[in-house]
């Protein structure tokens, strides 16, 4: 994310509040394209039913690798799924998604639109360098969760 | 590094834990302990399953003052954001009774991080659903840096925070329309994400919801937050900081 030292270095220095590019042009990439369609459904807020705790053993990672593996199957607010990751000399060099299941169409559709971007997501947070993503929850956390899976069975290899 | 996933809560926990001179073992036993704690918490605080208390509170089969002192607590919480907030956070104005689920997360996450942290664990990141908290800063690099999701493109981060505290980030994004304007029950709003900073991240997390439910007149109830930072996106694009967000710069990238 390239674009971020240049957001930080006009905010910087603003005491209070300030509006950047107030009332111009979206300043954010992707502005202007309309949210993605979801569900209206009230009552879809709350966390569903847990899944039994699935845990991934504690790792040390530390050692550069290169490989592929297998994230485990996720479960997410509407369904389940795995990534598998390849990494070359310690960095993520793809990933990808090995099943999705979903539990209703509305979640199918929202599950297409999101996890083609979320594959690029991972990367991109990869190269910005950054410890978590905040805002980022249920479909995202539960890839995020299987490409950590993978990445500590490469760890481990 | 000690990487821990742990599902409950009906989302993912991750535990990044830098063991410094806590040995490795205790470090992982102390995260053993967090994830139980946040596997009661879950049982008591579900308003998914009917036999939680919090689930018979809100039937009114539960009195607080015969209530979990979890409960009691997590009342208290909501009380101060609700006041912090000048009422765009209100638990007791939810369709279907008290819904203190814009807390709890975070509230449970801080909890989690506590743990740790009275093991001796000198850095570590606990993050719950996107709500984050951190104790110290990783391994050669001055602080934790935490990419805010970008609210219409979920390949791409809005910004990279260094935090000091905890972070919560609220929009409508991900899971539709989902938070409620207290005050006249509007569920569609032209802030599109809010991210709060700060020390406690119960309080960041109930904040953040109510700078997106406060909408035209979040800017306004952020200025007024003294203890809290914040970063917004409207939804025509703009980004607002307040003065004490500190952004990553580019040299560290």
């Amino acid at each position: 994310m390239r674009r971020v030292g240049t957001v930080a270095a006009s905010i910087v220095g603003f005491a209070g509040i300030v509006a950047l590019h107030a009332g111009g042009s979206p300043s954010l990439p992707g502005a202007a394209a309309p949210p993605a369609p979801v569900a209206s459904t009230p009552g879809t807020t709350t966390p569903g039913t847990t899944t039994p705790g699935r845990t991934t053993v504690p790792t040390t990672t530390a050692v550069p690798v290169t490989g592929t593996a297998a994230g485990t199957s996720e479960q997410y607010g509407y369904g389940a799924l795995a990534v598998k990751v390849t990494e070359q000399s310690g960095h993520i060099a793809d990933v990808s998604v090995t099943s999705l299941q979903t539990a209703e169409q509305y979640s199918q559709n929202l599950a297409q639109q999101v996890i083609p971007m979320l594959r690029s997501e991972v990367l991109s947070a990869q190269s910005a360098r950054v410890n978590a993503i905040s805002g980022a929850t249920y479909t995202s956390e539960a890839y995020t969760a299987s490409v950590q899976s993978a990445l500590d069975t490469l760890a481990a290899k | 590094m000690i990487v821990h996933v742990e599902a409950v809560m009906g989302t993912m926990f991750s535990f990044h834990v830098e063991p410094g001179e806590c040995p490795n073992r205790e470090a992982s036993a102390a995260i053993a302990s967090a994830c139980t704690r946040l596997h009661d918490l879950d049982a008591i605080f579900s308003t998914w399953k009917p036999e939680s208390p919090m689930s018979r509170f809100r039937a009114g089969l539960l009195r607080l003052d015969e209530a979990q002192c979890e409960m009691v607590h997590v009342t208290a919480l909501c009380e101060e954001a609700r006041t912090l907030s000048k009422g765009w956070f209100d638990p007791w104005a939810m369709p279907g009774g008290f819904d203190p689920t814009g807390l709890v997360k975070g509230w449970a996450v801080a909890e989690a991080l506590e743990i740790l942290r009275l093991a001796g664990v000198k850095a570590a990141m606990v993050n719950g659903g996107g709500d984050i908290a951190v104790l110290g800063s990783p391994a050669k690099t001055p602080a934790w840096r935490i990419g805010i999701r970008h609210p219409w493109r979920a390949e791409a981060l809005a910004c990279v925070l260094e935090i000091d505290g905890a972070v919560a980030t609220s929009g409508c994004y991900e899971r539709g329309p989902h938070l409620i304007n207290p005050k006249d029950g509007r569920m569609m709003f032209e802030t599109a994400s809010a991210s709060v900073v700060g020390a406690n991240l119960a309080v960041c997390d109930a904040l953040a919801t109510a700078l997106v439910v406060a909408d035209k007149e979040g800017p306004e109830l952020a200025r007024n937050l003294a203890d809290y930072e914040v970063y917004l996106v409207r939804s025509d694009g703009t980004e607002h900081a307040s003065a004490g967000i500190v952004f990553a710069t580019e040299s560290v990238c």
